[in-house]
């Protein structure tokens, strides 16, 4: 690129505007990381040393922050005593579940759309992407009444059913978008060839699979973080981890101990995921409309 | 017969033959094969619209019934008083009385000074982290760091900055307190901060969604004008005003409206750290319809206000999908 051989001159200006976004993006970095970190450090932590801080003002008193004997007792006491691998085990059957009849079902039909035209399509487009925008507090209404007359509130069909609601609008978008970039040539080689139209559609999944993959995932990690879908129709015996951690907050003694370690445990395999599916995440979380 | 016998060059005319034979084989080879002749329907067929149909109609069928059929119910339900069991028609009351309820005209009001907040400082803070972090050493690296948030639970999200806030051992409260911005309350505590401490921690999670975007749209902003503009004497924040800005607003829309809708869908780090206090302060209209439906347990009037608040974000939805529908023809 030319553009970076054009020569700049340093004034005191740009060398002032240089000093300030270094400053600005380490005071950024400390603002984005310090909940995490102290999430972290805390769940390591016996319940009087989370409490510990210094008097207002004195600021050479921070250095309590690692003051402390790092235990395992919360993480012990998450899966010995507060059942935490069961929810665990919902947390990952329901996001999962959702997710691949998701991508499933997704697939066919976004493949589908993107092949053929017919009257009202953009209708029909609208109608599948605005399901996916609307507020979680206004579907869950109406979805709990039906629910509970079919018996399904409190059960991981009925979760997994519920998570279907958001997540598969999106799978039909997101893949359409990555079908619409696969040339319908290749399709009619194949059927040139006498592959039936099944083995062509067959036949150029392996293009989309990477993008397949991602947003399995995708789907996956918004399911697992939802909170309110699964406080409402999972309560009771479909409980999943945001639940239980929820729960752990009780007026009388908070259990901070549990509830970081119940944090970490639910935010870390998510974030795990995030960084390994970081090429697709924006247009994921853009709804295809930004590339990078 | 005697021709070809008599004739004067025998070896010309043999390879002439032979080469007749080529020929025939030849195109044997190029024809299709007669069965396939026989039957061209099979090898082409006509391009059926049938087929698919099927394959989409699993995916159709089972979210109309996830939730068209819900959305019809939500209608139903918003006209009648719901009971466990039982529904009674009321002559449109769950509707006309949301005109006279203060609370859920409040809720409107909340809500969009809450996004409205969000919207301000994440677009200010994303963009501005944006352009600094565009073409830099470690552009790579801090990206993926700032990601970290957009991956926590919002529940998670909410309870570690409650922690955070907390009055009596929460390290930001104790921040605050010792710059002399807050007194002894919590930010949370208050009615007049209250709104501020769900905004940061919404500002805080979805910032790097708006650097990313920012930073895609920044990629695709023509170097050459810049180039040009800066050969003309323009000093780089002239540049980033009339060059790369413009060249931003597209994106920019799209994160917007998405932050926006999110605004709407989401709330679950605002039910935690204030659950709509202290008093109504903090009661987004989310938060209120969460409340009317699922704790009062008021389904039908849950439902009014659901219907009210769907028909909104539909139209935000539906300008979305116009500027998404731009932005595509304008690509191609």
């Amino acid at each position: 690129m030319a553009s970076r051989d054009v020569v700049r001159y340093e004034t005191p200006l740009t060398r002032g505007f240089r000093w300030f976004s270094a400053v600005f993006i380490a005071l950024y970095l400390v603002w984005t990381l310090l909940p995490i970190f102290v999430m972290f450090v805390s769940s390591f932590k016996d319940l009087l040393e989370a409490f510990k801080i210094p008097a207002v003002g004195d600021w050479s008193g921070i250095g309590v922050f690692f003051d402390f004997t790092p235990t395992l007792k919360h993480y012990r006491d998450l899966f010995l005593n507060l059942d935490f691998s069961r929810y665990m085990a919902n947390s990952l059957v329901a996001a999962g579940g959702s997710a691949v009849i998701s991508v499933i079902l997704g697939s066919m039909a976004a493949y589908s759309l993107s092949r053929i035209d017919f009257k009202g399509k953009s209708d029909l487009f609208f109608w599948i992407i605005s399901t996916r925008m609307a507020p979680v507090v206004a579907v869950m209404v109406p979805l709990y009444a039906i629910f509970r007359s079919l018996d399904l509130v409190g059960t991981l069909p009925g979760l997994i059913l519920a998570y279907t609601t958001f997540n598969l609008p999106f799978a039909i978008w997101i893949l359409k978008g990555f079908f619409d970039n696969v040339p319908y040539a290749i399709e009619e080689a194949q059927m040139v060839d006498g592959a039936t139209r099944f083995q062509a559609f067959m036949a150029i999944l392996p293009l989309v699979a990477p993008g397949i993959g991602a947003f399995i995932v995708l789907c996956i990690l918004f399911a697992w973080n939802d909170f309110l879908f699964a406080a409402i129709i999972g309560s009771g015996g479909a409980k999943t981890l945001p639940v239980a951690t929820r729960e752990l907050v009780q007026p009388q003694n908070i259990q901070w101990g549990s509830i970081m370690a119940a944090g970490v445990v639910t935010t870390l395999p998510m974030m795990l995921l995030g960084l390994v599916i970081r090429r697709y995440l924006v247009t994921g979380l853009t709804m295809g409309a930004v590339k990078e | 017969m005697t021709d070809t016998l008599l004739s004067p060059e025998p070896s010309l005319r043999q390879s002439e033959g032979l080469f007749r034979v080529r020929q025939l084989l030849d195109n044997v080879e190029a024809r299709p094969a007669p069965s396939l002749i026989a039957e061209p329907a099979k090898l082409n067929p006509p391009p059926s619209k049938a087929y698919f149909f099927w394959l989409m109609a699993p995916a159709i069928l089972l979210l109309a019934c996830i939730s068209l059929y819900p959305f019809f119910w939500m209608i139903y339900m918003s006209l009648h008083d719901v009971e466990i069991g039982s529904a009674t028609w009321n002559n449109f009351e769950n509707f006309t009385r949301l005109v006279t309820d203060t609370r859920y005209l409040k809720g409107w009001t909340l809500l969009f000074q809450y996004s409205l907040m969000c919207l301000a400082l994440q677009i200010g803070i994303g963009v501005f982290l944006a352009v600094v972090l565009n073409g830099s050493r470690f552009e790579k690296i801090l990206v993926t760091t700032l990601l970290m948030p957009m991956m926590m639970a919002p529940i998670v999200a909410g309870l570690v900055w409650y922690f955070l806030y907390n009055g009596t051992f929460g390290w930001y409260h104790w921040l605050f307190q010792s710059v002399g911005l807050l007194d002894a309350k919590s930010i949370l505590a208050s009615p007049g901060t209250a709104m501020l401490g769900i905004v940061l921690v919404d500002v805080w999670q979805w910032t790097p969604l708006i650097t990313l975007i920012t930073l895609a749209g920044l990629k695709r902003v023509p170097q050459d004008q810049l180039e040009a503009n800066m050969v003309d004497g323009a000093s780089p924040l002239r540049n980033f005003f009339s060059i790369t800005l413009p060249n931003l607003y597209p994106v920019l829309l799209i994160a917007v409206m998405l932050r926006f809708m999110d605004n709407f869908r989401f709330i679950d780090s605002a039910l935690v750290l204030t659950g709509g206090g202290p008093g109504n302060a903090t009661k987004i209209l989310p938060i209120y319809l969460f409340e009317v439906s699922f704790k009062f347990f008021k389904l039908g009037r849950g439902a009014a206000i659901a219907l009210t608040l769907l028909v909104v974000t539909i139209i935000l939805g539906m300008i979305l999908v116009k500027v998404f529908d731009r932005q595509q023809t304008r690509k191609s």
